[in-house]
């Protein structure tokens, strides 16, 4: 569903985004983590048509997104890491906004909207303007709005932060529902616990480069140790990513792993 | 969030668009766009209607005092022209009048080139809504119109607001037909779309060609502009006196400024269809239809309307090809990070404190720096000043004989209007800058709340701040409008208390009021300045600097007239004039007094009492 190839994407003489080959498959939940400045905002900024690849090329359901932007967008739900609500419009509005653009008619709109109003439990506020919003209370609305059109992709950009647990619990399992009925997340995350508890797969960024790109049990399994936590070996896999620019070898419980970057 | 019931796959395919083909259409967009905008502006209005009436009531009066003053101005001067060189119609009639109108057309041509760009680059380079907008799947052209029209609204209200008091002035005096009155308004739209459009195209492709040097080239553009017409301009107003406003003057300003009639501008086109359209008919003279001054009109307007959609459909093409990959070349620029340090500003402002407790110094400096480093703040007061500045140093252009009684009471009279203008401006800055700043320092009263400081130095030192920074360049504006003007040094001396008194004043005021009505939910100093509190302080430093001028302008001016004029009152005698003079300076002064303490020393108290939330 969502197809990574070869992208690169830089900021003047600095990679941000270095040979990025991936593939996320319909039904799958991918968490993406990395440092900050690791690469992982520009790769979903590229992902929904904010940015171009310098290089290589990303599809979304099969549409490119360079040339075909469009009809990739179409099939994606996004939360940006710093959302974007409009403060004169209620949440109501918002929503009717994107569920009309997304092709809806007027009554798919508001059977969505419903539909999304108690699933989030947004019917308290959805009328209010979003000015008035509490942080919590804008994350569930373009929540809301991002799945409002039941797209094929969701993308998420860090979205535990600021969440209490009870929402980031009700978060986790929505995307894993979502995922069961056959919905593509990429999800780009500081939060590890999270990530190993609903990800299908993680990939781990270093300074531009996917330097890891598999199941948690892999990545044990390559550091050799059932009881390594991931905390422990994404960070002795960033730290090996600070060090080198390439390939590199990393002591894991004794034995060596070869990290590439392919 | 309730349990969470997923639809089933077959739902998804019913309610999601699996391809393309169900997106809305290229009208269906804009019009789900427009819809928004209503919403918005309607929320908008609705507000402003509700929570600022002040705020409104204030900026609608000052807008229709700013435009019947413009009304009547221009009607005075085109009365001017038809009574000295006639009718429309008239030989010379025409000419001048076109002279005037290319003048202006021509000028605001080139500055709404340039506000459209800069608009429209700050509304889809660096707004959020633009950022959120290219995540749905709208098309790439229909993102740029709708912020397209945007950027023609923002920039052009000033136009409308220039212009129609001058087209209705014009088509006052000259009687012109009721066609006239119909024509307008087409006119000027068409005409602002033609420098909006192009102003769109160069901020598209200034971006995407040189993401990097787009402030050089739009910097470098401007110094072009302004070395081509500053020397024109410069040679019109620095003509002998004698020759001031002479034929031969005449002719020369006409011939220097005829590039301003070639026949390719937008502006010559606007300025042709309103000429033609207030010309009226004359009768008895049959002669071919296309020759009728309405129909000329109307081909001018044709005229217009066809650039205007030609820039139209260049603007589309440009978007579709340019936007995405220019928002994207504009998102992956280097900036470049620059390290701080104290500058040799902040070492003079660090000298000149010497006399004030350190804490004070620290804080004032803290300031001083958070000024310089946002060019936003003081760019603006830099224009405001500098244009105030070249309007003193040009104030005695039409000056007379110096023992005539007219001119020594207009001398005096422009020179305390001049000291009014300093105080207003000033007042903006103190209500636009200095009153957020309580405010503005809630987001981050972690820091000062933790110092080992008194909150009261705090606020003294925003105080002094404002107090200090004011004064400096007040002092030294009046001044040079004084050395202009060439009034007694009495005058001066007055002028010079009184601009003290305003600084402290408006200061007090504003740093006092800022710290009784704190707004912490908002953090930009526009929205804060635009509240109830901004738009109170706004209005009472208004009437504290009319206040304070009159209390010394008045006495001041028949002093200086006093036995000097065709009356010989008692009232008017020396004795009776240095008392009122002395009186009115008193009054200022203890006015002044008032406004310095009791607002700071409310908002002392206000400010050790408040909760940062």
């Amino acid at each position: 569903m969502i197809e990574f190839q070869q992208v690169s994407r830089s900021y003047g003489e600095k990679l941000a985004v270095d040979n990025l080959s991936l593939s996320i498959a319909a039904g799958e939940l991918y968490s993406l983590l990395g440092h900050n400045g690791a690469g992982k905002t520009t790769a979903i900024k590229i992902l929904v048509g904010l940015m171009r690849p310098g290089t290589g090329a990303v599809r979304v359901g099969g549409f490119d997104v360079v040339t075909c932007t469009r009809q990739a967008v179409a099939l994606i739900g996004y939360v940006p890491d710093q959302p974007f609500l409009y403060d004169k419009l209620s949440g109501r509005e918002v929503l009717q906004f994107v569920g009309r653009m997304y092709g809806l008619d007027q009554q798919q709109t508001a059977r969505a909207i419903e539909r999304e109003v108690e699933r989030f439990e947004l019917a308290e506020f959805v009328d209010e303007l979003t000015e008035s919003y509490s942080h919590g209370m804008k994350q569930r609305t373009v929540f809301a709005s991002a799945l409002l059109c039941r797209p094929r992709v969701l993308v998420v950009d860090e979205p535990m932060v600021g969440l209490d647990p009870h929402s980031i619990r009700l978060v986790k399992d929505l995307l894993k529902l979502e995922v069961a009925d056959g919905m593509c997340v990429l999800m780009s995350t500081h939060t590890l616990s999270a990530a190993e508890e609903i990800s299908n797969r993680i990939g781990i960024m270093s300074h531009g480069r996917l330097v890891f790109d598999g199941t948690v049990s892999e990545l044990r399994q390559r550091f050799g140790g059932e009881q390594q936590s991931l905390e422990a070996m994404y960070l002795a896999l960033t730290a090996a990513g600070n060090n080198a620019a390439g390939a590199t070898h990393l002591k894991g419980s004794g034995r060596a792993v070869r990290i590439t970057n392919e | 969030m309730s349990e969470l019931a997923v639809p089933t796959p077959l739902d998804r395919l019913a309610a999601g668009p699996s391809s393309g083909s169900q997106l809305p259409t290229e009208d269906r967009e804009a019009q789900l766009l427009w819809r928004l905008r209503y919403s918005v502006a309607r929320t908008r209005l609705r507000q402003l209607l509700t929570t600022a009436r002040l705020r409104t009531a204030l900026v609608t009066g000052l807008s229709l005092f700013f435009w019947t003053g413009l009304f009547l101005l221009f009607y005075e001067g085109f009365t001017f022209i038809v009574d000295n060189v006639g009718m429309a119609g008239a030989t010379y009639h025409a000419p001048t009048v076109r002279f005037v109108f290319h003048l202006f057309f021509a000028s605001l041509n080139v500055m709404l080139v340039f506000s459209s760009g800069i608009i429209l680059y700050t509304s889809l380079y660096n707004s959020p809504e633009t950022q959120y907008l290219l995540t749905l799947p709208i098309r790439s052209e229909r993102i740029v119109l709708y912020k397209f029209q945007e950027a023609v609204f923002y920039s052009s209200w000033g136009f409308f607001l220039l212009a129609s008091p001058i087209m209705i002035a014009y088509g006052i005096v000259v009687g012109a037909p009721w066609s006239y009155y119909v024509l307008l308004l087409p006119l000027i739209i068409a005409f602002v779309s033609i420098p909006c459009g192009v102003g769109a195209i160069l901020c598209l492709l200034v971006i995407h060609r040189l993401p990097k040097l787009r402030k050089i080239v739009v910097f470098g553009a401007a110094f072009a502009v302004l070395a081509i017409a500053g020397p024109l301009i410069w040679r019109t107003i620095s003509s002998p006196q004698s020759r001031l406003f002479g034929s031969e003057w005449f002719q020369e300003t006409l011939y220097r400024f005829r590039f301003t009639q070639q026949e390719w501008l937008p502006s010559t086109w606007l300025t042709n269809g309103l000429l033609e359209a207030a010309r009226i008919r004359a009768v008895g003279i049959t002669s071919n239809v296309t020759d009728l001054p309405v129909v000329q009109s109307t081909l001018y307007l044709a005229l217009l309307i066809s650039n205007a959609l030609f820039l139209h459909v260049l603007t589309v093409w440009a978007a579709k090809r340019l936007f995405r990959v220019s928002f994207s070349n504009f998102a992956a620029r280097r900036t470049r990070r620059r390290p701080v340090r104290m500058a040799w500003s902040d070492r003079i402002a660090q000298a000149l404190l010497f006399g004030f407790p350190k804490p004070l110094q620290l804080l004032i400096i803290k300031d001083w720096q958070l000024l310089r480093r946002d060019p936003v703040q003081w760019s603006q007061f830099l224009i405001f000043f500098g244009l105030l500045g070249l309007y003193f140093l040009n104030v005695d252009r039409f000056n007379n004989p110096h023992s005539d009684i007219g001119y020594m009471t207009w001398i005096n009279m422009v020179s305390f209007l001049n000291l009014a203008v300093v105080g207003l401006i000033l007042s903006t800055f103190t209500t636009r800058f200095i009153y957020p700043m309580i405010s503005l320092e809630g987001h981050c009263f972690w820091i000062l709340g933790l110092l080992p400081v008194e909150r009261d130095t705090i606020l003294w030192s925003k105080f002094w701040f404002a107090s200090l920074g004011s004064w400096v360049p007040c002092a030294l504006l009046v001044l040079l409008s004084d050395m202009m003007l060439q009034v007694p040094t009495l005058v001066i001396c007055v002028h010079q208390l009184t601009c003290v008194l305003l600084c402290l004043g408006l200061a007090s005021i504003a740093v006092g009021f800022g710290a009784m009505m704190p707004n912490f939910h908002e953090t930009s100093p526009s929205k804060i300045a635009a509240g109830f509190g901004g738009t109170l302080n706004l209005v009472l430093s208004a009437l504290y600097i009319m206040v304070v001028v009159v209390l010394t302008a008045l006495p001041c001016h028949f002093y200086l007239l006093a036995g000097k004029g065709p009356w010989g009152s008692e009232f008017f005698s020396p004795q009776y004039l240095k008392m009122w003079l002395i009186a009115g300076t008193g009054a200022a002064i203890i006015v002044g007094a008032i406004a310095t303490v009791i607002p700071l020393q409310r908002g002392l108290r206000a400010f050790r009492q408040l909760e940062f939330i």
